[in-house]
């Protein structure tokens, strides 16, 4: 089970990794296992409070952050990101 | 004079009086950064030449008559608050090298203020854990004791507080990550109402809990910070336009006739003695004052942290999936395709708490485990809500531990994390109801270590929690922590 959640999150483990992680998912999981004893059911209707429509923002088009900001963080070259070739 | 002995108000009071001038200020906590953050490690990084430029040009400015209520008060920032060209870390690997292309509206809105940013304080590793020891960089200590830990996860914004290493700081709470470190910490810590600061440039943990707050000297300087901060933005759909308001209007309000709800649950096994007899003779000394205590219940409460963990984890499982090492953010050496890149950049960069979380979100989503975890939690966030709505029918504000126990060892708990969870049972609720509550400090326990009380208020009236938290401070004397 711990190694498929791994691979959902696109994260790897080391077989000794693999041991801690599934010690310590076993013991949250207790925990998490509580609210199994109370019987409620989620009621999507009531559950708006944190959706303020009225103060959605207008749908125009604004200016954005220039081409090498957003890139200065990341691997680039000629004004791209670079990624491993994904098509041959 | 040490002028880092002084609140946001007194600061304010001397700049425009000329008794010290923000240089002048700025140096001194530069100093003391110097001389005791090398033990304490509450910054991962220090502003200094920037923060004597920032202190030059708000002093202009005091000097021209152009003030605002924090001009050239030094302050500290956690380090998952965006800072345009300052490093902001989240105290993870994973970030150790990024430089935010912009300001998070909450530090934009510092910086309007004039502001002098003295650096970027530690944390856990993306917001996640109670004791700063989950941080990649910097395991932040607790100023009363160096053996012990300042709480997390903005464990470096109230240790710099308590240290008096900067005048007050910025942090944020999506489970009690403010209140529970000032608890720690001796100082005062304010989680505002979900919607009421913008979480644009806050890096994303739980988007539906997250918020930024103040943590400060006292409940007044908490209100002025919040003052600066709060506000509509078009950047964040869940911020709320509400009327300006003055946050620090109820300071020296009367208690009498104040209803404070004493809930049963809050006070329970679990909670040490020193600290439930802390809170309740807090309680009476509201009483003394012409508060009405009343006792109620919030059963929901034990299935709280679950309820928590999972929609938390949920959140942040989908909020992580961003880094990928190929926009920004660790990118692995390794040569392979385009999935085992993204794999390696993520082992790689995340620490083993952040692993934690991202495989407990995906198993609260998975298929045929939903309805059971992420399903049930959110039936009890409308219950709790009910719970609270309840409360608040006959009060007007709730008292409560803000931790079960005073700080810990640096090398308790932190190795098991079911009970490094369990220790936030007093805590979450607040975020589940996006409520606004403020933890302060109200006694110390035999070892000198400082208990926190936390004051929950209904959703937008942070004015009444700071006018009470103020109320008791003014009461109280605290002792300062002796680094």
């Amino acid at each position: 089970m711990v190694k498929y959640l791994a691979k959902l999150g696109k994260l790897s483990f080391t077989d000794e990794e693999l041991v801690k992680a599934v010690k310590d998912m076993t013991s949250i999981i207790e925990i998490m296992d509580t609210i199994k004893e109370i019987d409620i059911t989620y009621d999507p209707l009531k559950d708006n409070h944190n959706v303020y429509l009225k103060d959605l923002r207008k749908d125009e088009a604004m200016g954005s952050l220039p081409t090498d900001k957003l890139l200065m963080n990341a691997t680039n070259s000629e004004n791209c990101f670079v990624v491993p070739k994904v098509v041959e | 004079m040490d002028v880092t002995s002084l609140s946001v108000k007194e600061l304010r009071a001397g700049l425009d009086k000329k008794e010290f001038s923000s240089p002048e200020i700025t140096a001194a906590y530069l100093d003391r950064i110097k001389k005791i953050d090398g033990s304490l490690e509450s910054y991962i990084t220090v502003t200094e030449e920037e923060a004597l430029t920032a202190a030059n040009e708000a002093q202009k400015k005091i000097d021209s008559g152009d003030v605002s209520p924090l001009s050239g008060i030094p302050l500290a920032i956690k380090d998952n608050i965006c800072t345009d060209g300052v490093k902001t870390t989240c105290a993870s690997k994973m970030l150790e090298n990024f430089i935010p292309p912009y300001n998070a509206t909450a530090m934009e809105k510092l910086n309007a203020q004039g502001i002098v940013m003295l650096g970027k304080t530690s944390m856990d590793e993306f917001a996640m854990g109670g004791s700063t020891q989950t941080s990649a960089f910097k395991k932040t200590k607790n100023p009363y004791d160096l053996t012990r830990v300042p709480g997390g996860s903005s464990g470096g914004s109230a240790a710099a507080v308590g240290a008096r290493l900067c005048a007050a700081a910025l942090g944020s709470d999506t489970g009690g990550s403010i209140r529970q470190p000032a608890s720690f910490c001796g100082v005062t810590g304010l989680k505002p109402t979900y919607g009421r600061v913008s979480r644009y440039g806050l890096v994303a943990f739980a988007s539906s809990l997250d918020q930024i707050g103040p943590i400060a000297n006292t409940a007044e300087d908490c209100g002025i910070i919040l003052n600066a901060v709060c506000g509509y933005d078009y950047h964040d759909g869940t911020s709320e336009n509400r009327p300006e308001e003055d946050f620090t209007a109820k300071v020296g309000m009367s208690m009498k006739g104040v209803k404070i709800a004493i809930p049963a649950e809050f006070y329970a096994e679990g909670i040490d003695e020193d600290v439930r007899k802390a809170v309740l003779a807090a309680a009476d000394s509201y009483k003394a004052m012409g508060a009405e205590l009343v006792d109620v219940s919030m059963p929901s409460l034990k299935y709280a942290v679950a309820a928590y963990y999972l929609i938390a984890s949920a959140e942040a499982s989908s909020n992580l999936s961003r880094y990928d090492g190929i926009k920004y953010g660790h990118r692995s050496d390794i040569t392979g395709d385009y999935n085992e890149l993204i794999t390696a950049s993520r082992s790689e960069g995340f620490g083993d708490e952040v692993k934690r979380r991202i495989l407990l979100g995906n198993y609260a989503l998975c298929s045929g485990y939903y309805d059971a975890y992420y399903g049930k939690a959110m039936a009890l966030k409308q219950k709790i809500r009910e719970e609270y709505n309840e409360i608040f029918g006959k009060c007007d504000i709730i008292l409560t531990p803000t931790a079960p126990g005073v700080a810990y060892g640096v090398n308790e708990n932190i190795h098991d994390p079911k009970k490094m969870y369990q220790a936030d049972i007093c805590t979450v609720t607040v975020n589940i109801a996006s409520l606004p509550a403020i933890s302060t400090t109200c006694g110390y326990d035999g070892k000198g270590m400082p208990i926190g009380m936390s004051l929950i208020g209904k959703m937008w009236d942070e004015a009444t929690i700071i006018g009470a938290a103020s109320a008791f401070e003014q009461g109280f004397e605290r002792v300062p922590a002796n680094i």
